[in-house]
């Protein structure tokens, strides 16, 4: 034990997590006499999960849809349509991010690739410079639990759930998320003159036909997938292909040059991701050889005893967990230990789901290591914490959209079964 | 820190040949899903092969992701503590964290061969024809690579430490960052 608390140390200080859960898996099976080939046979097993395909071909395509001039087309169209209401620009925004991180996985990528636009378009119109700030913060990380986003397809990888109907148990509680952000955007921006656009049918038609080539997008994914003719990773595939075919060969809006640097960078966050995992298979599997779910139910049965006090005590481990890990982090070392408590207070695996990813989103902007929160300081070169200040009220409003969506489990399970 | 020129020379040769198995297995991997839907559709059988190579060519993509992230130090860190330290000790916790990253990559990569290794003593065979170890062998030599990697790396932050100064061609990195 003493060992891993070590490990605990390093990783603070910034070792690789893989690494960290690599140690204290090698550290483990060594003390139980295991030969340490374990590990190598455990990371082998990517290579026998069939849906992670989905995980390198969606990444794919969310990088060069975002280094291509779509985000652009997707703010026109978006402008086009809400462009005319009061607070309008600011629904534009939180549409335009959400659709995007679904594709591009919550990366980080939507602030970079959105943000540029959006930014100075809110303060053009007139929108404070703090709530711009606070806005462009927080969607970045708003469409995760929109289809086909990478974090739930991890959790059904880790949880042997299907993918497809988490895909469907994230859209309410997505839009509530949405609807509330919009919501307070409105409200707050009601006294602030704003310059809104006229709505013409005709600038809907020519942001349409602008965009065509992108539009069919989330038809040929969730099309695809719940029409039957697609399986999820296929459904990766033929994106991965048809946006490469759109920005690469018809619009050549991304040069043949830029392409090695864009797998790359790409591939660098897949190789990050399912690096993790591998290790963590190994991880896994060593704490349930050593009794650590039993454990946990032990130290839970006596403490908690209803639904209701396991979500609550849920939510606030995942808050905390959230301030320190990432999601893919959190994802893969904490679901499979939690998945059996869950089910002894009959969560349901989906609604567990979907409330970790929620809850999780909200590590994407709570310090110390909010994600979004530096990207944003750095690519707006605003100090942080104004970027804290200015994201604070759009926190507590997701906070209460997670807290509705821990506990009315309907609002995630009423689509599926 | 002035390296030689045939250093910088297999420095660029790496990153280059990392690039370029990552477009070829992203691009096969494209290749082949779309064309087993086509052929899955248009009822021509003959794609078995191709399940297996798609699920192997995924752990490709992974292990040399991971070993390009490994040049860029871009692995996902949690690293809360040490921007709270001052350079010289900041740099030379850095050393102690890349050694362990070293040690244990190194671990996994030797135990790596030995997986590698009674795999091809069983005669394990992919797709029917080949043998598997062919494929597994990505592993050792991917936690072989990301080991030597991070040896680099502690030579760097080491240099930086004792001489105070930050090395060039290297951001400082910004706390709490991932990929």
């Amino acid at each position: 034990m003493p060992l891993n608390a070590l490990f605990g140390l390093l990783a603070l200080f910034g070792a690789p997590l893989f690494v960290i859960i690599a140690a204290s898996a090698l550290w483990g099976f060594y003390q139980q006499e295991v030969d340490l080939s374990v590990l190598s046979i455990e990371i082998f097993a990517i290579a026998e999960t069939p849906i992670l395909l989905a995980i390198p071909l969606f990444t794919f395509a969310g990088y060069v849809l975002s280094e291509s001039k779509a985000p652009a087309r997707l703010v026109r169209f978006t402008q086009a349509v809400f462009g005319w209401m009061p607070g309008g620009l600011a629904i534009v925004s939180l549409a335009a991010c959400a659709f995007f991180t679904a594709f591009t996985g919550a990366s980080g990528v939507t602030i970079i690739a959105l943000g540029a636009i959006l930014y100075p378009a809110l303060a053009q119109a007139g929108y404070e410079e703090r709530f711009n700030l606070g806005l462009v913060t927080s969607a970045g990380s708003l469409g995760l639990l929109f289809a086909p986003s990478l974090p739930i397809i991890l959790y059904g990888v880790v949880a042997k759930v299907p993918i497809d109907t988490l895909f469907i148990a994230g859209a309410a509680p997505g839009m509530l998320m949405l609807i509330l952000l919009a919501g307070w955007s409105i409200w707050r921006n009601r006294d602030t003159r704003t310059t809104l656009s006229e709505f013409s049918w005709g600038e809907v038609a020519a942001a349409s036909k602008d965009a065509a080539l992108e539009m069919p997008l989330p038809i040929v994914v969730l099309g695809g997938i719940y029409g039957g003719f697609l399986a999820v990773s296929e459904a990766a595939a033929v994106t991965a292909l048809y946006v490469f075919v759109v920005e690469v060969l018809i619009r050549r809006e991304i040069a043949w040059s830029d392409l090695p640097r864009i797998v790359r960078e790409s591939m660098v966050l897949v190789g990050g991701i399912l690096i993790i995992l591998g290790v963590s298979f190994a991880s896994t599997n060593y704490m349930i050889d050593a009794g650590v779910p039993e454990k946990l139910f032990e130290l839970t049965e006596s403490r908690v005893s209803s639904q209701l006090t396991f979500l609550f005590a849920l939510f606030v481990f995942l808050l905390i967990l959230g301030a320190i890990l990432d999601i893919f982090s959190a994802i893969v070392l904490v679901v499979p230990l939690i998945l059996p408590l869950a089910a002894n207070y009959e969560v349901h695996p989906v609604h567990l789901g979907i409330v970790f990813l929620a809850t999780m989103q909200l590590g994407y902007l709570t310090p110390p290591v909010g994600l979004n929160l530096f990207i944003a300081s750095y690519r707006f070169r605003q100090p942080i914490m104004t970027v804290y200040a200015a994201t604070l009220p759009f926190l507590l409003i997701l906070l209460v959209s997670v807290l509705i969506i821990t506990f009315w489990p309907a609002l995630s399970l009423f689509l599926i079964d | 820190m002035n390296l030689p020129a045939w250093w910088r020379r297999l420095d660029k040769v790496g990153a280059a040949a990392e690039n370029t198995l990552l477009i070829l297995s992203l691009g096969a991997m494209i290749v082949l899903a779309v064309a087993q839907i086509v052929a899955r559709n248009a009822g021509i059988g003959g794609m078995a092969f191709s399940d297996e190579l798609l699920r192997l060519l995924v752990l490709w993509v992974a292990m040399i992701g991971a070993v390009a992230a490994s040049r860029d130090d871009h692995h996902i860190r949690i690293d809360i503590l040490s921007r709270f330290l001052p350079f010289r000790l900041r740099k030379s916790m850095r050393v102690v964290v890349d050694l362990f990253t070293f040690a244990v990559c190194a671990i996994v990569a030797w135990y790596g061969v030995q997986f590698v290794a009674s795999t091809r003593e069983f005669e394990d065979l992919a797709f029917g024809k080949l043998p598997l170890w062919w494929f597994q062998a990505v592993l050792p030599v991917g936690f072989g690579l990301i080991a030597y990697r991070y040896l680099l790396w502690a030579g760097r932050h080491a240099f930086e430490a004792l001489s105070g100064t930050q090395a060039e061609g290297e951001k400082e990195e910004g706390a709490g960052d991932a990929p």
